[in-house]
């Protein structure tokens, strides 16, 4: 295996950045959902609309949340649900199946960097939680009317909760040994947080103490950021959300790239 | 089976031939092969028990979260019966639902994809023998699952037992009807994307619609006659009114259509593993 070694360079071998090699590999990641589509964009839509069916039978007939219906207060926290499991999804479950089938070496072979392995990694994951979002949120508008009060609240936080996501995907796909792994990290950590931070409720039905830790959570500041960019109305500041989420962002780019510069989990 | 020597292939092929079998060879019922194939069964999905059976609970318990905060103090009720308490069998009754399903048909899939599946075709076991262990194995998943979740909620919300043999009996139906559902599915898909749209778009939807979250009263007229030809229906209404004693339907027809749906998937799953329907060449 000492030919991995030579996969993870730290820079370029030409000293330009491998656009198609990036582009390729984007494109592979995207190709890999969408030829089982039935499974990675319906499955997910027809989900979502599950949950809304099931949350407007029991709580429809004129409940309110502040000053919306409790369907235009859910609506946007669905499409966040949808995103961050979406983007989740992908990158962990390409990285997982390369490392059981040890064709990982294929992706890692080719003369990219770090940076442009996470960069085509990452991307492709934010486009599938994109995508997925795109279609509930066509679906939704059929059955609810759906209004966007500003639309680069609604860019920012649906873009950048993709990022994280992928990224997120990305470092338990590199971390995983089993898919098992990945299962546990999905099952006891994303669906938890992507339930339990704002999607289906305010954050003030919390206890105190659990309000007091949302500050801290990230998923909290995409669901509610997004839910202000569609309706206008929103729990916590937006700002804090902004620099929080372009922060941890950051972050989690950078454990990606340096994941990938160490070789951890993936060069023995 | 590509390492195999073409003569090796062939007798084997020619031995698979004859696993259908409809009665045993020798005149006696295979216990230890059934009893082999139930093990391990039971050993698949309890190997990985974080997956299968303690992540199940964490969902379950999230739901009741959701539900209990999303309501707030503003408590709603059923027909008189606090939410809360309406919500939990049916929760119970989802669980099973889904994990006795999910167990079948991941332990088929994924032996027709390996390629592995004829090493339990050929032991000298009869299709009653091999349809009585799967579905058991399946079945057990979705009870332990279902008792697991049962237990995490006793924590949470008060629960009641108004009458325990309705809540074994329902159990138990529910767990083997989905059980041998899986097995159908198991070996009819083809590839694990048929399987997730099988969940996905008829399991999932069908044990979320079916009077878990609400009282079908509060669906349309014609929503409401179409839930009497839903055996998921049955299922979670009797597993309701074992635990608090309220149903919206007949009780004693759904513990009819509950043994009646079992006895033609039973049957149906005989006849597949004896015509040899996807499994033999």
């Amino acid at each position: 295996m000492s030919s991995k070694s030579n996969s993870l360079q730290t820079r370029s071998v030409v000293k330009s950045t491998n656009w198609r090699g990036m582009w390729t590999l984007y494109q592979r990641e995207v190709r890999r959902y969408l030829k089982i589509s039935g499974q990675t964009l319906l499955a997910p839509i027809v989900t979502t609309l599950l949950f809304l069916t099931v949350f407007s039978v029991v709580f429809g007939g004129g409940r309110k949340v502040g000053e919306l219906t409790y369907i235009e207060f859910l609506a946007p926290g669905l499409l966040m649900m949808t995103i961050l499991q979406n983007a989740f999804a992908n990158t962990s479950t390409s990285l997982i199946s390369q490392k059981v089938n040890e064709s990982i070496v294929d992706t890692l072979m080719p003369p990219l960097s770090p940076f442009e392995l996470t960069t085509g990694f990452v991307l492709g994951g934010a486009t599938r939680g994109l995508m997925v979002a795109v279609g509930v949120g066509i679906t939704l508008s059929v059955i609810t009317p759906i209004s966007i009060q500003n639309p680069s609240a609604v860019a920012f936080f649906a873009f950048n909760a993709a990022l994280m996501m992928g990224s997120m995907g990305m470092m338990t796909g590199i971390w995983a040994e089993k898919f098992d792994h990945v299962s546990t990290v999905t099952n006891f950590i994303i669906l938890p947080l992507s339930f339990l931070s704002g999607t289906f409720f305010p954050i003030s039905r919390f206890p105190e103490l659990l309000q007091m830790a949302n500050n801290y959570n990230p998923f909290f500041y995409l669901i509610d950021g997004l839910r202000f960019g569609f309706t206008g109305q929103s729990t916590g500041s937006i700002e804090t959300g902004i620099f929080f989420v372009i922060a941890v962002n950051i972050l989690l780019w950078a454990s990606c790239y340096w994941m990938l510069f160490i070789g951890y989990k993936i060069k023995d | 089976m590509p390492n195999l020597k073409h003569g090796a292939e062939v007798s084997i092929l020619i031995a698979a031939d004859k696993f259908s079998q409809t009665s045993p060879a020798n005149g006696k019922r295979n216990w230890l092969g059934l009893k082999t194939l139930y093990l391990r069964e039971i050993k698949r999905f309890s190997k990985v028990y974080i997956q299968t059976v303690l992540a199940p609970v964490v969902t379950t318990l999230i739901f009741l979260a959701i539900f209990t905060l999303a309501i707030g103090r503003a408590r709603g009720s059923i027909n008189g019966i606090p939410f809360i308490q309406f919500l939990t069998p049916g929760l119970i009754m989802m669980a099973i639902l889904q994990n006795a399903f999910a167990n079948a048909t991941s332990s088929l899939m994924s032996a027709k994809m390996q390629g592995n599946i004829v090493d339990t075709l050929l032991p000298p076991l009869t299709s009653g023998e091999l349809v009585l262990a799967y579905a058991s194995g399946g079945a057990t998943r979705g009870f332990v699952v279902g008792f697991s979740v049962t237990l995490a909620m006793a924590f949470f919300t008060p629960l009641e037992l108004s009458n325990i043999i309705l809540i074994f009996f329902h159990a138990i139906a529910a767990s083997y009807m989905m059980a041998t559902l899986g097995i159908i599915c198991g070996i009819w898909a083809d590839k694990n994307e048929q399987m997730a749209v099988i969940t996905g778009f008829i399991v999932t939807p069908l044990s979320f619609l079916s009077g878990t979250f609400y009282s079908i009263e509060q669906l349309p007229e014609v929503l409401q006659i179409l839930a009497m030809f839903n055996p998921f229906f049955y299922a979670i209404d009797g597993l309701r009114s074992g635990f608090i004693g309220y149903s919206d339907g007949p009780i004693l027809q759904g513990i009819i259509v509950m043994c009646l749906v079992n006895f033609a998937l039973w049957i149906f799953c005989i006849r597949l593993f004896s015509s040899g329907y996807k499994l033999k060449a």
